[in-house]
């Protein structure tokens, strides 16, 4: 009894001091927006000090708003997460039911494409943005995450569609379903939870990417991270009005994280095909 | 009983690559017939039942419902339900809209498919569940919501592929009779494919016994135990198996080391023979062929005991008033008409 009190503040001990080093950069930069310019620049730093909410109406809007980013990069992330998923699911669903001779290989190459480093493609893709006419458009933001997002999807994807029984399938072909509503109904809601994890981590990856859009966006698109660069600049960084706009940034995906953990949850699947069902 | 349902399976084969999985099936189901497709794991009656669900393609041969050919169609349009070995319920639907399912699918008016459903899960005792996911039905429970949605259907053909084999042997007693009463109260043709050789014993009309990819036998269960076609037949019914023992064969008497049995086979001629007798029908006597008793298992009602004869052991059934011990030595017997004889190249039976 005693022990496992004394293991219980252990552990609760040990997550703390992970917790704290997790939380501690978005505290600083929550505090940090709060503060004014001269503040933050305060040494020792101060911990108490006259709350601000001028560098939120500044990012939000003032003179460096970053509202028209957050578009530009809601349109890009949404538009990347919806061709990603429609073509994404299919494709899984394909992977994951026929036997293709080059299943292995393609799964080894769907796993190196996530291997490259990034800044190695970036001149090829440039070129071929400004050949083809698409570089500064969501268009071409939007095909160049592809790359990298329908790849990463369909391997996630291909785990959740082999975890499905055929058998349940074939009992849908029986009960005159036919095959696209043996997908529809039965196989696509079982999957849910796998769609919710699959589409965060496409709009995460496209939401959070700094190095293309920097490079590949411009005037047209400028996405909310390049925004957020330009507080940091020769004469001065203006460090609570990158705090407020990161804040400001982060918000719809801890809103989009919390409102999928439900689905995620709700997605599993509780044992259908017996022997799974008792527990 | 209803005329629907009469399956003919004409030269069906298939082929897994270079593995013949099924040579030549040729089969003729009776409508309104419980029938048992019975053989030992990877013996191909499975593979049988799913040709005829239309969820594995034929590699040769033709399957007919009703005297239309079938071998093409989409498993949906053949109007047979099937309750498969795991069930197979739809996770995330309720109780009763699972069984609702395939009569969704054909867009059955809601008043109408209320009635069935709740018709179906009453002849299976699961009405009370209808709310429930299967993830909270015990694995009886869940068995029954599948058949629930077989017969939902009123289909010409129920497909049932080891149903039982995932209850617990009470629960599997029960529900082995409660299927024999539904399937006939239903009358509608029903295949059965088991690897237990009592199950299929008790609850089928009639069987067919599957052997590597082959039906070595069809008939009722009676005539399948009591005139086996071939030692393999021989040695899969019953329980314990039938004793096969090599020997030789002149004119109706069967030497078996030194000792000879008289048999009821009339054929003239000498030949190579395998004798099988059942151990229910090995009497232990003051005559006979002497053996040593090497085990005596006490099954309450009755004594199996294994005899050892040359390097041969010979399990007997006998009643529990034997006086003899292990390590005795006993003579054993057997009638005539219990005698059975195989050919011991083909293995194919040898009595009439």
């Amino acid at each position: 009894m005693k022990r496992s009190a004394v293991a219980n503040a252990v552990l609760i001990g040990v997550a703390g001091v992970f917790l704290t080093i997790w939380t501690f950069p978005v505290l600083w930069a929550l505090l940090t927006s709060f503060k004014t310019e001269r503040d933050v620049l305060a040494y020792p730093p101060t911990l108490f000090f006259t709350p601000t909410l001028g560098n939120y109406k500044d990012v939000l809007f003032g003179a460096t708003t970053i509202l028209p980013n957050l578009i530009s990069s809601f349109i890009v992330a949404t538009s990347t997460t919806i061709v990603t998923m429609l073509l994404a699911i299919p494709a899984a669903y394909a992977l994951a039911r026929l036997n293709l001779p080059a299943r292995r290989a393609g799964g080894f190459y769907i796993l190196a494409t996530q291997m490259l480093p990034p800044v190695g493609l970036i001149i090829p893709y440039f070129l071929f943005l400004q050949k083809i006419g698409w570089l500064d458009s969501y268009k071409g933001m939007t095909l160049i995450y592809l790359t990298f997002s329908l790849p990463f999807a369909i391997w996630l994807m291909v785990s959740y569609f082999e975890d499905i029984p055929r058998e349940m399938e074939e009992a849908a072909l029986i009960d005159r379903a036919g095959r696209l509503r043996a997908f529809l109904y039965i196989v696509l809601p079982q999957v849910s939870g796998g769609i919710a994890v699959t589409v965060i981590f496409v709009f995460l990856n496209a939401w959070n990417e700094f190095l293309f859009a920097v490079v590949l966006g411009g005037n047209n698109v400028r996405q909310v991270t390049v925004a957020m660069f330009n507080f940091i600049s020769v004469e001065q960084t203006m460090w609570a009005k990158l705090g407020a706009a990161a804040i400001v940034t982060m918000a719809p995906v801890l809103l989009l994280g919390l409102f999928a953990q439900r689905h995620i949850v709700k997605g599993l699947t509780v044992g259908a095909v017996k022997g799974g069902g008792r527990r | 009983m209803s005329q629907a349902g009469r399956v003919s399976l004409k030269s069906i084969v298939k082929r897994h690559g270079a593995v013949t999985a099924l040579h030549g099936i040729d089969l003729e189901i009776e409508p309104g017939e419980f029938f048992a497709l019975l053989g030992p794991s990877g013996s191909g009656k499975t593979t049988t039942l799913r040709i005829v669900a239309g969820l594995e393609e034929t590699s040769g041969g033709s399957v007919f419902i009703d005297g239309v050919d079938v071998t093409h169609t989409e498993p949906g349009d053949r109007d047979v339900a099937m309750v498969f070995q795991s069930y197979a319920l739809y996770p995330h639907l309720n109780v009763f809209q699972n069984i609702a399912f395939p009569l969704r699918m054909v867009g059955m008016p809601r008043q109408e498919m209320d009635d069935s459903v709740r018709e179906a899960a009453r002849k299976v005792h699961i009405d009370h569940l209808l709310a429930r996911k299967p993830g909270q039905l015990s694995g009886g429970q869940q068995q029954r919501v599948a058949l629930a949605r077989a017969i939902v259907r009123k289909p010409r053909l129920f497909l049932l592929d080891e149903p039982l084999s995932n209850l617990d042997a009470k629960l599997r007693l029960e529900t082995r009779g409660e299927l024999k009463k539904l399937q006939r109260s239903l009358g509608v043709t029903t295949i059965y494919v088991t690897h237990d050789q009592e199950e299929a014993m008790t609850i089928a009309d009639r069987m067919a016994v599957f052997m590597d990819g082959r039906i070595v036998q069809v008939g009722t269960p009676k005539s399948v135990f009591d005139r086996p076609a071939t030692a393999d037949v021989a040695n899969f019914i019953g329980s314990p198996p039938m004793n096969l023992i090599h020997a030789s064969y002149l004119d109706g008497a069967v030497t078996i080391g030194d000792h000879v049995l008289r048999s009821d086979c009339k054929f003239r001629g000498l030949r190579d023979v395998i004798v099988g007798i059942r151990p229910s029908s090995i009497r232990l006597g003051p005559t006979g062929i002497p053996a040593r008793i090497d085990l005596i298992e006490n099954l309450g009602d009755a004594l199996l005991v294994d005899l050892r004869l040359g390097d041969d052991i010979i399990r007997a059934r006998v009643g529990t008033d034997l006086s003899a011990s292990e390590g005795d030595t006993v003579f054993f017997s057997a009638e005539p008409a219990h005698i059975h004889l195989f050919a011991a190249d083909t293995r194919q039976r040898l009595n009439a």
